[in-house]
């Protein structure tokens, strides 16, 4: 039995006006978390940097003088700031420039995963029946192979394809292949909340005034289902910088001579033994500074998306 | 059916701090519980909120009281404050409730805890969530006393299926062994009832419970609490928004608005002469249950009162209903009525309670 | 129950063999694109057409189909089922089974995930409960911050620091400490060791169990807030039970699902960490096999692993099923 008094003069504020005001709520509840604002400074900071590399550096990464190899970092100002690596080339050169493939891969395998796992959660769980049964048997199919597994055996695989070596090109096989084996997480969510919001009374309401399906997917059931999308993407941007830095490892990366963050630490590694730390710390700094700014930025949005959870 | 509880405990049995078997027995009329001056309040980002303000009532053996009022009046909080259940952002700012003389509210967290179930038991909203989906229906309604009074599992099972007969579940010896999810919405809302009484509470608190059934199976679950409340001579509070459910289940009624009492008197002088402007617009709002043949009121809408109760930290200044009143002045706006007694048995916060009683209507 | 074990195996035995089947495809497609397949078999070196042509037939490379684009090679597929079907993964290039290497590498695998599970449950179900016991307390903050921090980095990451910058210095002080021979020198050994596996093990497992703990930290402490909030404790709580029956008998217990749950979909991720750590330590597990076979271009051993170890998954997954039905009626009577 409905309450007395439901029926008041002023009616429920609709569910649009309901989820977008959770996202003005979490936006203001970020903005003063000063672990979020620094964070975000960082991320912009390395993107800036991934997208206009020369604002940093006039050196050129491909010049390596081997005479000048191992030269120690010279500070600010000098020939070499960050000194030069085993071939000489400058370190400061290869951060700057080696910051694209690395967050360029991670952005694009993120935001095509996010696309695919939006798109197949969406109409699974709009019109479940087959296309549901479809999705689900695939999204389960793709979650037994680990996605660096998969990446081990197809990018062992794909080894002597050459694709060329233009921005895009140095990582399109990983990102083909990182991102076919990373939708389903996505697809999982948006289609629980698809469930859970395509009976909410005003979504029926709008279906029974005669809205399209497109109409109401994308206007009404949507909305609902971006808040938990968006939780996921800075830790998952995270995950791919890291498994970048994995492959790159295993020389089955972002192919050289064009250059990675996962390619220096790679190179690096070995030189710290040696008496050269600074060629694998200044690399592996820049990873672990990106990786714990998104995290922070992903654990606030968690929290502030799901205020339960505080 | 009667189940003796007392015997329950066995001889040297581990004990609860308070025992079962040293209460006095339930004399009609002698009052279990009363609840003076409470007061609650809520953390919030924007500071304290008030919650419960300042309510008082008293629970006689074989009395029911109801305690109405819109969601969010501060009906439910004040109860869980009594049961020591408050959640950990909310706290007790003053007042006190004495179970038989001893105020609940100044024991520790511990002792406060043994007299929940034994003294003061409650029956909550939603029965699907309020049992624990993982154990089953056995289990919850004889935990308490299994692990309070050291009662053996094969003589739990026992006092389950008792209880389950109790409250009319058909085929207890076989449903024990079920899942809440298994239950229908009423058969659940009785097994709730059922481990609500495992213990033999002097005072039961139910917390609207038939908010969540169908009005048919609403009215047999009322039924059976009030007969069941006969009975044992307990003390039931009842707590509920539904005025209608009231009429035929309470010796008296407290109305409640923002955290407040507004009005309190005998059911049947509240439902002749409401003392108060918000319950007489409650009233108009509800379809008469002795009306219930001529759908809703006859030639015209069903009423509302106009406007929403105010938030938590929101409430006017003056009396907190006069925003929504059709009889407000402007003294209503600056000075709070107090709960004062208008006539015998009978109290209302209202400047113009006289007005009221008097059949002046506005 | 019964019935629902034998619905879930056979949805198992579905599962893998789309799996195996998409594996097939996309190998297939690699194979097609990379234009002569044996040819990828010799890396640098240049074969011989008899070398080739026997390296063709060894893999069921023989087949008109691969040199097919697109043709997705159902023949092929098959065989290799049949194949599958009698324990027959294929050799790796020098001709060793593949069967004969998981089970010699197997046992190191276990045992990494043994000292791995047991720091997860530690970790995981230890600050998990405090922080949602004590939520909002320091004791809270202080384990939220930790769990972020445990993200930030990854298993590359920390054993990538471990091997190259702390191993050796470590097991140089342990040993002139405590002699070659010692534990504490072993512990720090930056290599695994066949004579001492536990020993060698330990601190690997111990940072994969610490990568992989922060999110189960969450999981507990999410999934335990929500009991604590949960209707159903507030009952127990209101019948007078003790703070310490109910978090154990109503909190804890319910709480078991969600985590459960996880542990299936953490499996994967387990694993691949396995690979990672053991790759990186040098340990002989079946990751460790497998990272050798990358780096040396194996492909059939390769593919012969990573399908066991997508059989073991959905094992995995099926037991959790079964688990979490068993935990929860609500499944099982469904």
């Amino acid at each position: 039995m409905p309450e007395p008094t439901a029926a008041t003069a002023t009616p429920d504020a609709p569910g649009i006006d309901v989820s977008a005001s959770l996202g003005g709520d979490a936006w203001r509840r970020l903005r003063r978390r000063p672990d979020v604002i620094v964070s975000a400074v960082v991320v912009v900071f390395f993107a800036v940097m991934a997208a206009f590399p020369t604002l940093f550096t006039s050196t050129d990464p491909q010049r390596c003088v081997i005479g000048d190899s191992k030269t120690r970092p010279q500070g600010l100002g000098a020939t070499h700031p960050l000194g030069t690596d085993v071939h000489g080339c400058d370190m400061l050169a290869q951060l700057v420039h080696g910051s694209r493939p690395s967050l360029l891969l991670a952005f694009v395998v993120v935001g095509a995963s996010v696309l695919i796992g939006v798109l197949l959660g969406l109409l699974a769980g709009y019109y479940l029946g087959w296309v549901d049964t479809v999705v689900s048997r695939t999204v389960e199919v793709f979650l037994v192979v680990p996605l660096l597994l998969a990446a081990l055996l197809l990018l062992s695989l794909f080894r002597n394809v050459h694709v060329g070596s233009g921005a895009f090109d140095v990582i399109l096989l990983p990102a083909l292949v990182l991102t076919l084996f990373g939708w389903m997480g996505y697809a999982r969510y948006v289609r629980a909340s698809t469930l859970e919001a395509k009976n909410l009374d005003y979504v029926t309401a709008a279906r029974a005034l005669g809205a399209s399906d497109l109409r109401i997917m994308v206007r009404h059931v949507l909305p609902n289902a971006i808040g938990p999308v968006t939780a996921l993407v800075p830790t998952a941007i995270a995950g791919v910088i890291s498994a970048e830095a994995v492959l790159a490892f295993l020389g089955i990366g972002v192919r050289p001579p064009a250059i990675s963050w996962g390619i220096m630490i790679t190179n690096g590694a070995e030189w710290v033994t040696g008496g050269y730390p600074y060629l694998l710390l200044f690399p592996l700094g820049c990873l672990i500074l990106t990786v714990l700014a998104l995290v922070v930025l992903g654990d606030a949005l968690r929290d502030a998306l799901d205020p339960r959870l505080r | 059916m009667e189940i003796d509880i007392s015997g329950a405990a066995e001889p040297g049995a581990v004990g609860d701090e308070v025992a079962q078997g040293d209460r006095p027995a339930r004399t009609a009329g002698a009052t279990l519980l009363e609840v003076e001056d409470l007061a609650v309040e809520f953390r919030s980002d924007d500071g304290a909120l008030r919650a419960v303000d300042g309510l008082s009532y008293r629970v006689e053996a074989g009395r029911t009281l109801a305690l109405v009022g819109e969601s969010g009046c501060g009906k439910s909080v004040s109860s869980l404050a009594v049961m020591g259940l408050l959640p950990p952002t909310a706290r007790v700012v003053r007042g006190t409730a004495r179970y038989r003389g001893t105020d609940l509210l100044g024991l520790s967290p511990t002792k406060h805890r043994a007299h929940a179930g034994t003294h003061v038991a409650m029956v909550f909203q939603d029965a699907l969530a309020a049992l624990n989906p993982v154990h089953t229906v056995g289990y919850q309604l004889t935990e308490a006393l299994r692990v309070r009074s050291g009662t053996s599992r094969r003589e739990g099972r026992r006092r389950a299926i008792e209880l389950l007969d109790l409250v009319k579940v058909p085929n207890a010896a076989q449903r024990v062994d079920e899942y809440p999810h298994q239950f229908s919405g009423g058969m659940r809302q009785r097994v709730m009832i059922a481990s609500a009484l495992a213990l033999d509470p002097d005072v039961l608190i139910a917390d609207e419970p038939t908010t969540a059934l169908d009005v048919t199976v609403q009215a047999q679950v009322l039924r059976l609490l009030a007969e069941i409340q006969a009975e044992r001579q307990m003390g039931l509070v009842l707590i509920t928004h539904d005025l209608g459910v009231v009429a035929g289940v309470a010796d008296e009624v407290t109305v409640m608005y923002a955290g407040r009492a507004v009005e309190h008197a005998p059911v049947h002088d509240l439902y002749a002469r409401p003392a108060h402007p918000y319950t007489r617009a409650l009233l108009r709002s509800v379809p008469r249950l002795d009306a219930v043949g001529d759908d809703r009121a006859v030639g015209g809408r069903l009423p509302v009162v106009p406007g929403r109760p105010p938030a938590p930290g929101r409430v006017p200044p003056g009396c907190p209903f006069h925003p929504r009143c059709d009889m407000a002045r402007d003294v209503c706006a600056t000075d709070v009525p107090p709960l004062d007694d208008v006539a015998p048995g009978r109290s209302s916060a209202c400047f113009f309670a006289a007005e009221l009683l008097g059949g002046v209507r506005a | 129950m019964g019935r629902y074990i034998f619905r879930r195996s056979l949805l198992g035995v579905a599962t893998l063999l789309l799996v195996m089947f998409v594996l097939h495809l996309l190998t297939t497609f690699a194979i097609q694109l990379n234009g002569n397949p044996a040819l990828a078999f010799f890396g640098e070196r240049v074969p011989t057409a008899a070398q080739l042509a026997a390296v063709e037939t060894r893999f069921g490379l023989d087949d008109p189909c691969y040199d097919q684009t697109g043709n997705p090679c159902l023949g092929p597929f098959a065989e290799r089922l049949g194949a599958y079907a009698q324990g027959d993964f294929g050799t790796n290039l020098r001709g060793r089974e593949v069967t004969d290497i998981v089970a010699t590498a197997a046992p190191n695998t276990l045992k990494l995930f043994l000292v791995v599970t047991i720091v997860w449950f530690l970790l995981g179900m230890g600050l998990g409960t405090v922080a949602a016991r004590w939520r909002g307390r320091s004791a809270d903050h202080g384990i939220r911050l930790t769990s972020v921090l445990i993200d930030a980095f990854p298993i590359f990451v920390l054993l990538l620091v471990y091997r190259y910058v702390f191993a050796v210095p470590l097991n140089q002080w342990a040993t002139e400490t405590f002699g070659a021979e010692s534990l504490p020198a072993l512990w720090f050994r930056p290599s695994f060791d066949d004579d001492h596996p536990w020993a060698t093990l330990l601190v690997p497992g111990i940072l994969l169990g610490l990568a992989g703990s922060a999110a189960f930290i969450r999981l507990v402490r999410a999934s335990q807030l929500e009991s604590y909030t949960g209707d159903h404790v507030r009952t127990a709580r209101s019948r007078g039970l003790t703070e310490r029956h109910v978090v154990v008998h109503h909190v804890v217990r319910n709480s078991a699902v969600p985590v459960v749950t996880a542990v299936g979909l953490t499996f994967t991720e387990a694993l691949a960490g396995a690979v990672i750590t053991e790759g990186m330590m040098n340990i002989y597990g079946m990751g460790g096999v497998l990272w050798e076979a990358v780096r040396g271009t194996d492909v059939a051993l390769v593919l012969g692993v990573v399908t066991i170890l997508a059989a073991v998954t959905v094992a995995v997954m099926l037991v959790v099923d079964i688990a979490y039905a068993a935990l929860d009626p609500r499944i099982r009577y469904a």
